[in-house]
């Protein structure tokens, strides 16, 4: 009886753990893996591999809970989701399949984690703008046609909001496939950063469309560990519920928010995954 | 491309009551997808635990590895891990049908080329990475 106490008791450690993974992922529109691969390797002192395994499939959960809430609630942007898709998927194929072989996982880790840590600069000089103004379609985008509007719950009105920078934010994308192909995360922080930063689209819209896209990312990925034996059943249960039920708490805060806090909390969420990064990098993980 | 005058335009406000929206499609696809994911999960944590016998270091070294036949015994057969790879192979499946639905929708409800084509090559791209690379 003894092993199976422990064995819940792991459980309920695990699921706690994730709720607030998904709180956190579905407000700042990653996936959770910021929480959940240290709490598993750190706290309950699990193999990496096998944390990021489990991390990988559940953050399908979290991207496909808080998806589901903020497209229905159309704040997510589904064009820009779409297009930008194709660049994800298709860095994480030549991640995966080409570079894998020749690029050291430990240097990339470094200098993704730099990369991080580097774009705080960027978002801190957002600090303080509720929504984007002056932006122009460029392009692509009336091409596109990738302009919209949402209904923001916390200004209590209809935002309309233009997008620039698409040849920019198409490369952010392409970058955050070969990085998740090649380190195995789902790299919603960057998909973040290139709808904030390149594409200058307001944050809840942002936040949102990061989420809605992650989800297909981390599917792709979740081949690899899937194939490599890398994923435990009975890890990714207690998790992929625990982040669930976080993101469907999180996107209630979420819609509440201000634009200007979501940002504080995904800088947070930059900063930690930045170190984490470094940390893992530097073999310290 | 055909243009519908009544729902489509090529700028400025569009009518939307009268087709289907991506948006509520997606919405549901994910929301079903997860759902019963998750309590598949659960139906295999509990049936785990009935069977007796479940241990910490069980947890921590049972390995994924899908082998339909084998698979399709253990559901039948109420055995907790078959039903946890069960849940897993239905969460991963779950973006993959949203990108689906939305590659149909765009083709036959919006008659819309460009996205269409768009939603084909990331639903190739991603069943790519997900069954060929390893």
């Amino acid at each position: 009886m003894t092993g199976e106490m422990s064995a819940f008791t792991f459980l309920v450690e695990v699921f706690g753990a994730s709720i607030a993974g998904g709180v956190l992922g579905s407000i700042a529109g990653i996936g959770g893996g910021v929480i959940i691969v240290p709490v598993l390797t750190v706290f309950l002192g699990m193999d990496i591999r096998y944390a990021i395994g489990a991390s990988i499939v559940s953050v399908i959960a979290t991207s496909s809970g808080a998806g589901a809430v903020y497209v229905r609630d159309r704040i997510t942007n589904i064009r820009i989701a779409m297009f930008l898709e194709v660049f994800t998927a298709l860095g994480a194929i030549i991640g995966a399949a080409l570079l894998a072989p020749y690029i050291p996982v430990n240097w990339l880790s470094i200098l993704f984690g730099i990369t991080l840590l580097t774009s705080l600069i960027p978002i801190f000089r957002k600090f303080g703008e509720e929504l984007p103004e002056g932006v122009v379609d460029d392009a692509m985008a009336r091409r596109l046609r990738l302009d919209g509007s949402y209904f923001d719950k916390r200004l209590n009105r209809e935002v309309t909001y233009h997008v620039t920078g698409i040849p920019l934010a198409s490369g952010y994308m392409f970058v955050a496939g070969i990085v998740s192909g090649l380190l195995g995360i789902g790299a919603g922080v960057v998909k973040v950063l290139a709808h904030e930063i390149a594409m200058k689209v307001p944050s809840k819209v942002s936040t949102a469309t990061s989420n809605f896209m992650i989800g297909v990312t981390a599917a792709a990925a979740s081949g690899v560990y899937l194939n490599r034996g890398l994923v435990l059943p009975f890890v990714v249960a207690p998790v992929a519920t625990g982040v669930l039920v976080g993101a469907f708490a999180g996107t209630k805060l979420m819609e509440r928010m201000s634009n200007n806090h979501i940002r504080l909390v995904f800088a947070v969420a930059l900063a930690l995954i930045g170190g984490q990064m470094l940390v893992r990098g530097l073999g310290v993980l | 491309m055909t243009v519908d005058d009544t729902t489509h335009g090529a700028a400025g406000p569009v009518r939307h009551e009268d087709r289907i929206a991506i948006e509520d499609v997606s919405s549901w696809v994910l929301r079903i997808g997860v759902v019963a994911s998750v309590v598949i999960l659960l139906v295999g944590l509990v049936l785990s635990f009935v069977h007796g016998g479940l241990t910490r270091h069980i947890m921590e070294t049972k390995t994924f590895d899908l082998n339909f036949a084998a698979l399709r015994q253990g559901i039948m057969t109420l055995q907790g891990f078959a039903w946890l790879e069960l849940g897993i192979f239905v969460l991963v499946l779950t973006p993959i049908l949203r990108v689906f639905t939305a590659m149909v929708l765009f083709a036959f409800e919006e008659h819309d080329v460009l996205y269409t084509s768009v939603t084909f090559l990331v639903l190739v791209m991603t069943l790519g990475s997900l069954l060929f690379i390893h």
